[in-house]
Parts: structure tokens; sequence; C-alpha cells
């Protein structure tokens, strides 16, 4: 299904594993992280190769040996595959605090899976001064930290991790007005492979990358192909088909509120006299997700995006068990009733979609908003 | 054996327990009546001995969950929730407390009365996300009670340093302005003292009481837990240090006497995650075998001391370290510390309870099993179930796999 024009980016994360592991091999040094609320500057800067961990489709044979069947299956495979040996090439993990299932694999990965660092940022829920000088105070913890394993942080390296990832962000944004626009020349599961591409691609060649993708920009097949047009919103979306699934049953996704989405490019950068300051009003600012905010902020959010793409309609794609999407979704759909904002849900399990279910749902639902 | 069942309780302090908890209950009502102003807030930090220090009635929708349990109300919370659309797979106390809040909260008869209406929601940030996500939810269902956004670093007990403990002591600051402004109450010092030395003296108590079990025979085994509901609603107050000095003089005089839950107690178990809240009786099926639950990782949440002698501060630590010394925050810390206990009990064999309702708790387990294996060869058996909703328990399971585990762990022993 995958278009040309998309090519590399798949093919950064078929073979992303022997493309690390090189890397790995000629002394560059590799952190994972799971969410996007960690400050992948930061890890840069002090000389690291963030890369955010991926489960991936597969069938799962080690994840039961540690974690109970309702963890989500996201961090399952993840869990699965650093016990398969296929992420040897991390020297630990770095994360920002976000959810139960994210917190507790940070900790079960430093008891079973070898690595320098393991460590949980804790990240302040109330933006103040005192919470922003503790988030400085957790940032210098890290920092510490990563010296000690050979870090090298430095103010510089932070401003030019900054600009870099910044760059990153506005290219990857201005693809997103292109999409609203419905000018973007490639499906979604594409849209999917370039950002999830640059989770596993050192940024800097993930720009050039980017840089090089002029033609995706080019004359639109998605108005071509039609469809109604809809917002995608949950945690990660990791599997492309349920994308495809969704477009072939007559949806056009024009939009998304996703953790494997805009959710990592908004805002593209803070405010503040120096880096680190720069660095924490980001992270205080970061596009809302469930697992650190109220529906009261999500709604307005999704709202915009709603009525900047022209998207009628919204599918939320859930994590199995995921609590904080879960838990939110009740109050969500509740002001979007009111709002007469259509929605519909769907649950990814470990062992995927139930498709010929699905596609009759998603059909009823395209109908519907006609 | 029934899949819902009370605990066979052998502690003459049950009866006073009853007692307790119904006043409890009506105090929070009557306080209500009384226009004294009532919050609602979490469970395991040190903003209940503010609450009591300014007068204010503390409510814990988490502990009101257990008692829906008990009473057998939690079906129909379930079933109001879910139909709101909350998932079968969040948390029972989530899907308890948003269904009571929205159904049987509306309506007369409720046991114990009830609870009353919040003036004040001390709404987390910290803790788990079901706890974070339940007082989110009844921000939006009491649209009148005054909200206080708290903050709280999540950071494993083990890693705290001294900034984790001044954010979590400018947060007690900010809340007690909130508080005197929302209520017009203000902190006294001295008052202040006083509750958090009689939290002190509750969590001292409550490891004396701890310390009674390790005698063979044990004096009082898990059946008889409920005995933590001050811990949860009464730190700071007389009532808990009287309850629980009652509840020690009589383990203590049992173990004195040489008296235990059983004459003949064979094999010595270790419960691990929250009991089976709508089934106590679980913790009384081990004895026809011979075996006693004598010790469970949920106790350790209240094993801390306070400095009284600054009382802020102390109030901070105890916000950082109770819930993330039972979760998965800190995996190494609960390793280490059911470890020890399992020495210090002298435990036989250990019941890993893979709680659906609490992820939190949940994860690390299987580490746990690993190291009791590997550092002391004490075997441990996992079993599924929920600590509030009974549809994903299932009693002849666990009867066929506990009773396999007793067997063999008695055969280990002789
Ligand atoms: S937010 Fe949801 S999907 Fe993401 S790690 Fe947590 S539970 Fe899993
Ligand atoms: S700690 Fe466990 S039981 Fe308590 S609210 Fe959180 S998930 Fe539920």
């Amino acid at each position: 299904m995958s278009s040309e024009l998309a090519a590399r980016f798949h093919d950064a994360i078929e073979n992303q594993e022997p493309r690390l592991r090189t890397l790995a091999a000629q002394g560059r040094r590799i952190l994972g992280y799971f969410c996007t609320y960690t400050p992948v500057e930061l890890i840069h800067a002090s000389g690291f190769v963030p890369v955010r961990v991926m489960g991936g489709v597969r069938t799962l044979t080690k994840a039961d040996t540690l974690a109970p069947s309702f963890l989500c299956p996201y961090m399952r495979a993840a869990l699965d595959k650093a016990l398969s040996g296929e992420y040897g090439f991390l020297s630990g993990i770095v994360q920002g605090y976000t959810c139960d299932a994210a917190c507790g694999a940070v900790r079960i990965w430093e008891r079973n899976i070898p690595g320098e660092i393991y460590h949980t940022i804790a990240l302040p829920y109330c933006d103040s001064p005192s919470s922003r000088r503790f988030l400085l105070s957790e940032i210098d913890a890290l920092t510490v930290k990563l010296r000690a394993i050979g870090g090298t942080f430095s103010e510089q390296s932070l401003a030019d991790a900054i600009e870099l990832y910044g760059k990153i962000r506005r290219l990857i944004l201005k693809l997103y007005q292109i999409r609203y626009d419905e000018r973007l020349s490639i499906q979604a599961s594409d849209f999917l492979a370039i950002i999830q591409a640059g989770f596993m691609t050192p940024p800097e060649d993930y720009l050039r990358m980017l840089e090089d993708s002029a033609p995706i920009t080019g004359p639109s097949v998605a108005s071509e192909r039609g469809g109604t047009r809809v917002l995608v919103s949950g945690s990660l979306v990791e599997d492309p088909k349920i994308l495809d699934l969704i477009e072939e049953s007559g949806g056009l996704i024009v939009a998304d509120d996703l953790c494997t989405g805009i959710r990592n490019f908004e805002p593209v950068s803070g405010f503040g006299l120096d880096p680190i300051q720069r660095l924490i009003d980001r992270y205080m600012n970061r596009a809302p997700c469930p697992c650190r905010s109220r529906v009261s902020d999500r709604a307005p959010f999704i709202e915009h995006l709603l009525e900047r793409s022209g998207a009628q309609g919204v599918i939320f794609l859930f994590q199995k068990y995921c609590t904080p999407h879960l838990a939110d979704h009740p109050s969500l759909v509740e002001h979007f009733k009111a709002k007469e904002i259509p929605s519909i849900a769907v649950e990814m399990e470990e062992t995927g979609v139930n498709e010929g279910q699905l596609r009759t749902r998603l059909e009823a639902f395209f109908e519907m908003l006609r | 054996m029934e899949k819902t069942g009370k605990s066979r309780k052998r502690l003459r302090a049950a009866k006073e327990l009853n007692r307790v908890v119904t006043e409890y209950y009506v105090e929070c009502g009557r306080a209500k009546a009384e226009g004294k102003p009532v919050g609602w807030m979490p469970p395991m930090n040190g903003a209940i001995e503010i609450f009591y220090a300014m007068d204010i009635q503390p409510v814990f929708p988490e502990n009101w969950s257990p008692i829906c349990a008990a009473f057998g109300l939690a079906e129909r919370n379930f079933e109001v929730a879910e139909g709101m659309g909350y998932s079968r797979d969040l948390c029972g106390y989530m899907r308890n407390i948003i269904g009571y809040v929205h159904g049987l909260m509306k309506e007369e008869g409720t046991p114990l009365g009830g609870l009353p209406e919040p003036d004040i929601l001390l709404s987390p940030g910290g803790g788990c996300v079901p706890v974070i996500k339940i007082f989110q939810a009844l921000e939006r269902r009491f649209p009148n009670a005054k909200v206080y956004p708290a903050d709280l670093p999540q950071v494993p007990t083990e890693e705290i340093r001294q900034h984790h403990v001044d954010y979590a002591i400018a947060e007690i600051h900010r809340l007690i302005d909130f508080l005197s402004q929302a209520t017009g109450r203000k902190l006294d010092q001295d008052r202040l003292k006083e509750v958090v030395k009689l939290s002190d003296r509750s969590c001292e108590l409550w490891d004396e009481i701890m310390t009674y079990r390790r005698r063979i025979p044990t004096p009082f085994s898990a059946a008889e837990i409920g005995i933590m509901f001050v811990m949860v609603t009464r730190q700071g107050t007389q009532t808990a240090v009287d309850f629980l000095t009652t509840v020690r003089d009589e383990v203590k005089e049992k173990s004195a006497q040489g008296l235990g839950v059983l004459e003949q107690e064979k094999i010595r178990l270790f419960w691990d995650n929250i009991p089976l809240w709508y089934n106590m009786g679980l913790f009384n099926h081990f004895e026809g075998m011979g075996g006693v639950v004598v010790a469970e990782t949920y106790s350790s949440a209240w094993s801390l001391r306070l400095d009284v002698n600054r009382p802020i501060e102390a109030l901070a630590l105890k916000s950082l370290k109770s819930y993330p010394m039972v979760s998965c925050v800190s995996v190494d810390k609960r390793v280490e510390m059911v470890i020890k206990a399992c020495k210090e009990y002298s435990i036989d064999g250990a019941i890993l309870h893979r709680n659906k309702s609490c992820l939190p708790i949940t994860l690390g387990q299987m580490d746990i099993k690993r190291a009791l294996e590997a550092e002391l060869g004490i075997p441990s058996i996992v079993i599924d179930a929920d600590h509030m909703d009974s549809r994903n328990f299932s009693v002849e399971q666990f009867r066929t796999r506990v009773d396999a585990f007793m067997e063999m762990l008695l055969a280990r022993k002789s």
C-alpha cells in the first residue's frame, strides 16, 4: 500500500535494528524512551542518540514472564522485544513520568535488561515558578546521572539540540498544514511511517530525510481518493494497517491527536532566557495528553484540530487497557456530543483488530457522517 | 465457598472496628449537616493531617469502595459507570466511585448514610493514573466544589533527594494557603504538631502490632486487615491511637499466652497486592489446611515515622513515600521489603494476587516472585483476581490452585 515517496521512511523503520546496532558498534551511545514527554533535546545534548522504544507488530513469547496480560499491548510488545535481545543497542532508558504502565516498565527493564541508566523524570503537574524550579532540579539531577556514564552536557549543546529538534518539528508541522488542506499526496499509513522513522533515526539524519522529501508535498492524491474527513485520537498507533482500514472503508484521515502524531511536535519550542528555561517552558506547555492533563484542556485542543482540518468526526484508537485514554473517553464523548461532533472508538488488542467487524462499523460511521 | 463472603474474624477488636467505621461515616454526614467544610481527598498522603488540624472533614472516595464491596453495592455502581461508558478494564475503585456519585449517592437509604457532597476536592497530580482520573471525574460531577490541583513528585523512595522534599514542602504550604482561603480557617501550628504526633503514634503502634505477627503461632491473620481503616481515614486523631492501642493490647496478650489463629499452625503465608474486598473470607480458606496469611505488602504503606519537630517536612516525606513504597514506582524497594518481611515473619510461601484492577501494584510482581525463589527459596503462586470486581475472579480456580500449592508446601515441610 505504501507509496514510493514514503519508501525511505518505511525502510528506516524496517531496518532500524541493524542500523542502530551498527551505530552503537561505532561508539554512538543510544538511550531509549517510551513517551513523548521525555526531553529528547537534553539526551541529545548530553551526547546520546535518543530512540523511542516501539513494540511493533509481533507475536509475543516472553512478555508473560514479567508482565500481566492487562498491561497495554504496546508496553508488552516492547518488553517482549527487549527480552528477545532486540534492544541490545540501548544503553538504558530515560523517561518522563506519564502513566503507571511506563513507570513500572522502566523499573522492570532495569531489573531484567542490562543497561547503564534507567531513569524516570518526575515531571510537575502544575505550572508555577516553584514547579519550574523543581523541574530545573530534576533536569540537573539527570544531567549529573548522564555525566556519570560519559554524558557531555553543556548549555551550548542544549541550544544546538533545541534548534535541531525545532527544525524537525517545524518541517513536520508543515506537513500537517498541507494535510489539513488536503494537499498531501500520501495516505495516513505513510504519514505515520514518516513520523515513526523519526523515532528511530538520529535527528541529524532524519532532518536530512525530511528536507529531501519535498515531493511528498506535491500534487494531491488524497483529494482524488476522497472520503469522509476524520481525526484519529489516541495514544500510540504502531500498526499502520488500522489506518489503511479506516481509509479503505471510506474515511480520509486529515488530522490526528496521537502520541505517534501531533503531540510530539506541538509546540516547536519554548520561551525563556536560556536554553534550559526554553526546554522547561516547552515541556510545561506540551500538547495535552490524558496522562498529564484534564479533559477540559484536551477538548479545546482537539476541537481546534477539527476546525483547522475540517474533520467531521473523531475515531478514538485505544491501546487495550490504556487507563489514561480509557478514563477520559466518556467525558470527551459527552463533551463532543453536546457540540454535535460524532465519534467512534476502536480498541487495538495484542492480536490486532477484528478486520471484518471493524470495516462494518467504520462504514456505518462514515455513512452517518455523510 | 461463595464468590463473595465475609471473613471469620477472631480479634475482639473487630467489633470495635465496626463501631469506629460507623462513627466515622456518621461524623462525615454530621459535618455536612452542621456546615463544617467537607473535603474529598486521595489516600496515602500528608494532607489528611492538615485537614484534621484545620478541622476540615476529610472524606476518602477510595475507602468508600471497599465499604461498597462489603455491603454488596459495587455491582450496582459498576453498572452505572459502565453505562456511562467507563471501560471494564479500568480500576474497580474508579468504576465504583464514579458509579456511586452518579447513581446511589442521589438516592436515600445508603448504608452508613453514604458520602456527603464535597465543598473541596483535593485533585491529585501524583499517585496512580486512576486516582488522578477519579478526581478529575469528581470535579465534573461536583462543579460547585473548590478544586485544589495538587502536585507531588512521583519518585522511587530510594531516589528521593532534597529538591523532591523541598517541592513537596512548598506544595503543602500552598495547600494550607488554599484551605485557609477556601474555608476561612487558619492552621494553628501547635494543633498541627499535636496531629502529627498522633499520626506518628499510630504509625508506631501499627509497626508494633505487625511485629506480634512474627510470633509462631501468629495471633492474627490478614482476615483482620480491616484494622487499617484507621490508617486510611483517621491518621492524626486520638480515635486512631485509641483503637490501635486496643488492638495492640489484645494481640500482645494473645502472643504472651501463645494463642494463635490456629492451634496447629503449619504453613505461614505472605499476600502480595490488595485483598479481595468482596471476599475477605478467602483469607480463612487456608486455615483448613493449617495455613495462615501472616503478612502482606499493603501494610507497609503505613510503616513510616513522622518527625514531630518538623511537622511539615514529616508530612511531605509521608506523601512522597507512602504510595511508591507499595507500587511500581519503587520495584527495587518493594522486592527488598517483601524479602525482609518473608524472613522476619518466617514465611513458607507467597500468594501473589495478580490484580486486574490495579496495574501499579501488579507490575513488578514477577520480579518479586523471582527474587523470593532465588534469594530465599520461597515458592509462590500467582492468583488472577481483582480487588473490587468479583466478575474477574473464579473461586473454583482459586481453590484448585491454592490447595495444590498448600499441599506442595506441606510436603516440603514434612
Ligand atoms: S499511555 Fe496508554 S498506551 Fe501509552 S504506555 Fe501508558 S497505558 Fe500504554
Ligand atoms: S493504586 Fe491501584 S487500586 Fe489504587 S486507585 Fe490506583 S490503580 Fe486503583
